[in-house]
């Protein structure tokens, strides 16, 4: 017994306890904490009036989201080019592991640095100037369209921004120009821990370059894959809205809107909060579905479970 | 003991919401000043629902605020940031609107902004100020139903409800490039079909002229987009109706329709708009731009139509091109009647000014606001609306004690890129302009400093006199010789004039607001896909659909309420002119 008067393993536990307490007050106030917000979805809430000044109304938001069929539509569609969307990305996740393959192999060391540092940047570029590269770029008066007609290829500026062609194709460039570099140094850095004895071993029995990517860099990438691919599974409906919302316009906005984009517009240009705040629960609610679901799949497939 | 944790659970929540709301509700505990120290310079967060610039105001307008008041404008402009009420609710919910706030006070706005504490009641501090004996009915009617001196009213006037509260312009019609249309022999203009062939014969012309390919009968852009397309609701105004939620109502009361109606103006409109961008009439820049890049447009003079004086002829018809013949003129359709709002008697109810609960030094501010009221502070902020500015800077008063423009005032107005001299704060005039964008009291007003002359300095004899250059005298001789464009639209009953009344649309339930703001959307996109649709089939495909996702999320429920609200306007409007006729 110490001067707790705790037994000596209580204290020990007690001591780590301690250390992990930090985290748990951050996790409590950054992902619980903020779960109170869930309260205005039960209310009729005006803003310049507190919510004790609002009525409640039970869940008659809840409701209103499935009162008639346009509205069921809008969601459904809004939906679509959620999963739509985060499909592409999930499928085209494969990209920045061949690139980090691809980009292993190349010699020149300062060519290899350039490269990697010229595809990393930017991804620390936000999206609103992202835009605004894509608009000077693209708009009916941008550079592409300028040099187009200047050289008489067209007569009518092209309307990239502007059209509802494509947009979720359009999307998945502007999210890979974005990401590719990014999403590669993982990959970057599990290739520079493979054995380099398996290469060697290789190159005895006569492997060429290829085979070696084939047989040893690919399949020893698998498992980090893997790994990147569950917690795409797990965002799934977070998707961002950023990028989607500086790119939204009146002629793209019924593909290019998702769950995260629609929320804000309900709520901030719509001004309901409320309804909004039901949207963006049902959402949680999708996503700890999805995530039991990949974790009983995961469970059958691999007889271990994610979370 | 499971319920027992969910309802204490429910309870703290509960607490934190409503301490939440605590910040808010706190008075004012902020000591006023004496009044008249105004030795430590204070910066006023002024939210403006009727700005058009974001940051701090500069220039001229800054310098005579400062020197008065020692005050800076911070100025927090909704109409900048986009994303409609985003702005609005976020500051609301936050508990600190502003220091000073200029407000629209439909939908039971203002109410709401006293209940939630978020402004405050300014009788103390407007305690012996002249505003407050001189419009005292004004006063008095934009804190109707409130307990106290919450809000100061907008647009007063000495004029009666039937007399149109413009000056020599409309607010809207149509306005054209004058001298292409010269040029092109003045064809007649029946109606908007053949305004349309008039302007592509114009957009040729000009084309040809300059020998560039970006002149375009019609410029769009979407920052003012509300209820529907801001672009296509103006021709609506130059046939007597004016927008009251998804109503077009006219001007007399005589007809209210349903914007989406097979028949309804708007969506005549919006077929003249498709029609014209089928001819290529239309600036593709449109889907993209903003009013800035906009209005840079009409300051070349690279868009021929404009449905308001205020966006063409103000950027365009300076001294220099008028005097070489160019410039934008009032081209009158045969069958127009263009909207105009009456004068309000009682002030303009719908906008207000109020100050914060959080400002610092209320009593300073209460100073300015009733500054405001003053026929300097009038001259000065609504400059932008078309008053004469500062005396002794751009006006003066001659030996017979009439206003005339100095020869900086002649190259200023009405907001020109002209350097102002050091000791007026210098920079450029059209900058230094008041950025609030508030009319407290009706231009059309006597200002006592002139003598007997009105804050309009369009409607000065010395004014009218220099005006004569010979675009004016060229569209004058071509209007019966009218003077200016009101004289005509008046004399040829071109005029639609609806009283000024006191009447603001009431709150409405949250669930019709929810509803509202989608269709609003659904609405808006849907009429600019229309525009920009690439055949007939298509348009009418986009236009269905429009209609049909309106409908299906609830647009019949939003008409009817604003079907009674037209009603009840219309009805406030009878009243307002039977007083009127008393």
């Amino acid at each position: 017994m110490n001067k707790l008067g705790m037994s000596a393993k209580k204290a020990t536990g007690f001591k780590y306890f301690l250390w992990i307490l930090p985290f748990m007050i951050l996790v409590f106030l950054f992902s619980y904490f903020p779960l109170h917000g869930w309260i205005y979805s039960f209310y009729d809430y005006k803003p310049p009036r507190s919510l004790s000044d609002c009525d409640f109304v039970g869940l008659y938001w809840f409701k209103m989201l499935f009162s008639n069929k346009t509205q069921v539509a809008q969601l459904i569609q809004v939906m679509k080019n959620t999963f739509a969307m985060s499909l592409l990305g999930i499928m085209t996740s494969i990209f920045p592991l061949f690139f980090a393959v691809f980009l292993n192999e190349i010699k020149n060391k300062k060519f290899k640095t350039f490269v990697q540092t010229f595809t990393t940047l930017p991804n620390f570029i936000s999206w609103v100037l992202v835009f605004s590269v894509a608009f000077a770029l693209f708009s009916s008066n941008g550079m592409v369209n300028n040099f187009l007609m200047d050289n008489n290829f067209i007569t009518e500026p092209i309307k990239f921004l502007d059209s509802d062609t494509h947009t979720y194709l359009k999307m998945l460039f502007w999210s890979m120009w974005k990401g590719l570099g990014w999403g590669s140094i993982i990959y970057l850095s599990s290739i520079a821990s493979i054995d380099q004895e398996l290469y060697e071993a290789a190159s005895i029995d006569g492997a060429g370059r290829f085979q070696k990517m084939k047989y040893i860099t690919i399949p020893e990438l698998m498992p980090t894959f893997f790994v990147m691919l569950m917690m795409s599974v797990s965002n799934f409906l977070n998707n961002g809205m950023d990028q989607y919302y500086v790119f939204q316009n009146s002629f793209n906005k019924e593909h290019i809107q998702v769950l995260d984009l629609y929320v804000y517009n309900i709520g901030m240009t719509g001004s309901s909060y409320s309804l909004a705040t039901a949207i963006s629960m049902l959402k949680s609610i999708i996503s700890v579905a999805l995530l039991t679901v990949c974790n009983l799949v995961s469970k059958a497939v691999r007889g271990e479970t994610i979370v | 003991m499971k319920k027992r944790i969910v309802s204490l659970a429910m309870c703290a929540l509960m607490m934190t919401s409503v301490f939440a709301g605590c910040g808010s509700k706190s008075a004012s505990t902020a000591s006023a000043s004496a009044k008249g120290d105004y030795s430590k310079e204070i910066t006023l967060d002024v939210y403006d629902d009727f700005a058009n610039y974001n940051g701090e105001q500069s220039g001229w307008f800054a310098k005579v605020v400062k020197d008065k008041f020692n005050i800076k404008l911070n100025i927090i402009a909704p109409n900048v940031a986009g994303g409609g009420d985003t702005l609005f609710q976020t500051r609301t919910a936050a508990g600190d609107l502003g220091d000073l706030i200029l407000v629209g006070t439909s939908n039971g706005r203002l109410d709401d902004l006293v209940d939630a504490g978020l402004v405050i009641d300014m009788t103390d501090y407007m305690q012996g100020q002249d505003v407050v004996t001189q419009y005292k009915d004004a006063i008095d009617a934009a804190n109707e139903g409130l307990d106290g001196m919450y809000a100061m009213p907008y647009s007063c006037s000495s004029d009666s409800a039937t007399t149109p509260s413009e000056g020599t312009e409309p607010t809207f019609g149509p306005y054209v490039r004058w001298d292409y249309y010269a040029e092109l022999g003045y064809p007649e203009v029946t109606d908007l079909n053949s305004l349309l062939d008039v302007l592509e014969d114009m957009q040729k012309l000009a084309r040809e002229e300059e020998g560039t390919d970006d002149i375009y009968a019609f410029s769009f852009f979407k920052d003012w987009d509300g209820n529907m397309m801001n672009n296509a609701k103006q021709p609506c105004c130059m046939y007597g109706y004016d927008e009251l939620g998804f109503v077009l109502s006219k001007y007399d009361g005589s007809e209210d329709i349903s914007i989406l109606d097979e028949d309804s103006p708007y969506m005549d409109v919006v077929k003249l708009y498709y029609e014209a961008n089928q001819r290529g009439l239309v600036d593709p820049d449109s889907t993209t731009q903003n009013y800035d890049i906009m209005s840079s447009k009409y300051a070349e003079g690279k868009i021929l139509f404009c449905p308001w004086p205020w966006a063409s002829k103000s950027y365009f018809n300076t001294q220099e091109n008028t005097a070489a013949g160019k410039g934008y003129e009032m081209l009158p359709i045969d069958d127009m009647k263009i909207f105009s709002y009456g004068a309000y008697p009682q002030g303009d109810t719908s906008r207000a000014i109020c100050i914060g609960s959080q400002a610092e030094d209320p009593q300073r501010i209460a100073d300015f606001i009733a500054w405001l009221y003053t026929p300097e502070g009038i001259e000065c902020n609504e400059q932008g609306n078309g008053a004469q500015g500062p005396q002794g800077l751009t006006w003066d008063v001659d030996e017979n004690g009439k206003p005339y423009l100095t020869e900086f005032g002649k190259k200023a107005l009405p907001s020109n890129d002209v350097t102002v001299p050091d000791e007026w704060g210098g920079g450029s005039w059209k900058d230094g302009v008041s950025a609030l964008n508030f009319q407290c009291v009706n231009l059309q007003d006597i200002d006592p400093n002139t003598g007997s002359d009105k804050y309009n300095y369009t409607t000065w004899e010395s004014y009218l006199a220099d005006a004569s250059t010979p675009l004016e005298e060229d569209w004058s001789a071509h209007m019966d010789g009218a003077k200016t464009t009101m004289e005509y639209l008046e004399s040829h009953d071109m005029l639609g004039v609806a009283p000024g009344t006191t009447y603001s649309t009431p709150t409405e339930d949250s669930n019709i607001s929810t509803i509202r703001g989608q269709v609003k959307t659904t609405i808006v996109d849907g009429t600019w896909k229309m525009i920009f649709a690439s055949n007939d089939k298509e348009y009418e495909n986009l236009k269905k659909e429009m209609i049909d996702t309106a409908k299906g999320l609830g647009y019949d429920d939003c008409l009817k309420i604003d079907m009674q609200n037209a009603k009840d306007q219309t009805a406030a409007r009878q009243a307002a002119k039977e007083l009127d006729a008393e």
